[in-house]
């Protein structure tokens, strides 16, 4: 009887034990973020690990879904898929490196993965008209301007949420028109080509989409 | 600092800016308006944002397959101690009240070299784009900027002082985008010296004697 009673506290400890600790980030999110609802949620989580334990299983998980979506990236804006693949792996050593700078409340996961890609970007554009990068090339991330504080925000998770929710909204062809500014080599005569406008009409139309979606956003 | 800034870049620039298809002149124009215009930073964002939203969504590439053992193996090789720090050069002197742009804190830039009456420029050079074509004008009060056209894309950001351009009048914080369709002669407000940044894709076109002399100097 004792025994039982005692193994019973035991459990009830145990179980308490695991009540009032502290949830880390890494229990709570699904194994396969794709289908989690909250994606965002999942990758700023894997983001703090790797800031604050440079947690190599966190880092995987980061690497497997975005290193072949920037490899990508890189290919649709032009680079040969060998120096994609090896840029994509130095965006991802990027993410290892500034992981600390990394603020959720500043920016979802996903944006902050996307400006590193983006400067890689540019600095891809760059090599390839011939001028070769300087050993501490120039970031943008270091001149950040002072922003509005937190709480007059929205969080950048549920903003990043409601874009998403937003484009699906927007006609297939608004759709298209953003996609291929963000992802095509030569955005502007693609897009002419893509929706039989004129060059000279692209800029408009380009604003228009933003607009549509900028609309539903404040809706 | 609150400026009543009444002109701002359009969308498809700002799009273009977050997509990183800009050259290194036309982005350091546009950082120094945001990082002046908490508008247009708020714009940006959502601009970033979708991107991170279409690059999540974006349909993956197959890596090598070594690709993550190989980005572990560089990650252990990382010196952690090194910290790069910003060179600031000396801008050149600007009147009190203007600012020179965070974006430019790596840039040098001339001395202010005279090119005409009332007017002065100077040539920005940028570390990691020696080809950029960026400088800063300074054109006393009253006086204007030769009639020019431009072949390509010309970007102006006001860093003190007022001019209209026949078209309506910018301010400090304003921003402006010219192109080939543009053809205009910016006159600078009674009362105070105006101060530019600018950026040029391309070639720009003057008439007159002074004007191509100007021009042969920032036209490359």
């Amino acid at each position: 009887m004792a025994s039982i009673l005692h193994s019973l506290q035991h459990a009830h400890a145990a179980y308490r034990g695991r009540q009032g600790r502290r949830v880390p980030a890494l229990t709570v999110v699904p194994s396969d973020p794709e289908r989690s609802p909250r994606p965002e949620d999942d990758w700023a989580g894997l983001l703090c690990a790797v800031a604050e334990r440079q947690d190599h299983e966190a880092f995987a998980r980061l690497f497997t879904h975005f290193a072949p979506r920037i490899k990508r990236h890189l290919m649709l804006g032009g680079s040969p898929e060998i120096l994609a693949e090896e840029l994509a792996q130095e965006a991802l050593v990027a993410v290892w490196r500034k992981a600390a700078m990394f603020d959720p409340l500043q920016a979802a996961a996903s944006t902050w993965i996307f400006t590193i890609a983006r400067n890689l970007r540019v600095d891809l554009l760059r090599r390839r008209q011939g001028i070769e990068p300087l050993d501490a090339p120039f970031d943008f991330d270091m001149i950040e301007a002072d922003e509005p504080a937190a709480d007059e925000r929205l969080h950048a998770a549920r903003l990043s949420e409601r874009v998403r929710s937003a484009l699906v909204q927007l006609s297939p062809e608004h759709q298209q028109v953003l996609r291929l500014s963000y992802f095509d080599e030569e955005p502007h005569s693609r897009i002419a080509v893509e929706l039989g406008i004129p060059l000279g009409t692209v800029k408009s139309r380009v604003r228009l989409a933003v607009a549509q979606l900028r609309r539903l956003l404040e809706g | 600092m609150t400026m009543d800034i009444r002109h701002h870049p359009e969308d498809d620039l700002l799009l273009a800016l977050s997509a990183g298809s800009l050259d290194t002149g036309s982005r350091l124009v546009l950082y120094s308006h945001l990082e002046l215009c908490a508008h247009c930073r708020e714009r940006m964002r959502a601009l970033d944002v979708l991107g991170g939203v279409l690059l999540a969504e974006i349909e993956p590439a197959p890596l090598a397959e070594d690709a993550l053992a190989r980005t572990l193996t560089r990650i252990d090789k990382l010196d952690v101690t090194a910290v790069r720090m910003l060179k600031v050069s000396a801008p050149p002197p600007l009147p009190e009240g203007a600012r020179w742009p965070r974006a430019l804190a790596h840039c040098s830039a001339t001395p202010w070299r005279w090119i005409g009456p009332g007017m002065r420029w100077s040539r920005v050079s940028v570390p990691e784009a020696p080809d950029a074509n960026v400088f800063l004008l300074r054109i006393a009060a009253a006086k204007y900027l030769p009639q020019h056209t431009h072949r390509g894309l010309e970007f102006t950001q006001v860093l003190y002082g007022r001019f209209h351009d026949g078209r309506a009048l910018f301010g400090p914080g304003d921003f402006d985008a010219a192109d080939a369709e543009v053809n205009h002669q910016p006159v600078v407000q009674d009362g105070s010296e105006c101060i530019c940044l600018a950026s040029l894709d391309g070639r720009l076109h003057f008439d007159g004697a002074i004007a191509r002399f100007f021009g042969s100097l920032v036209g490359m």
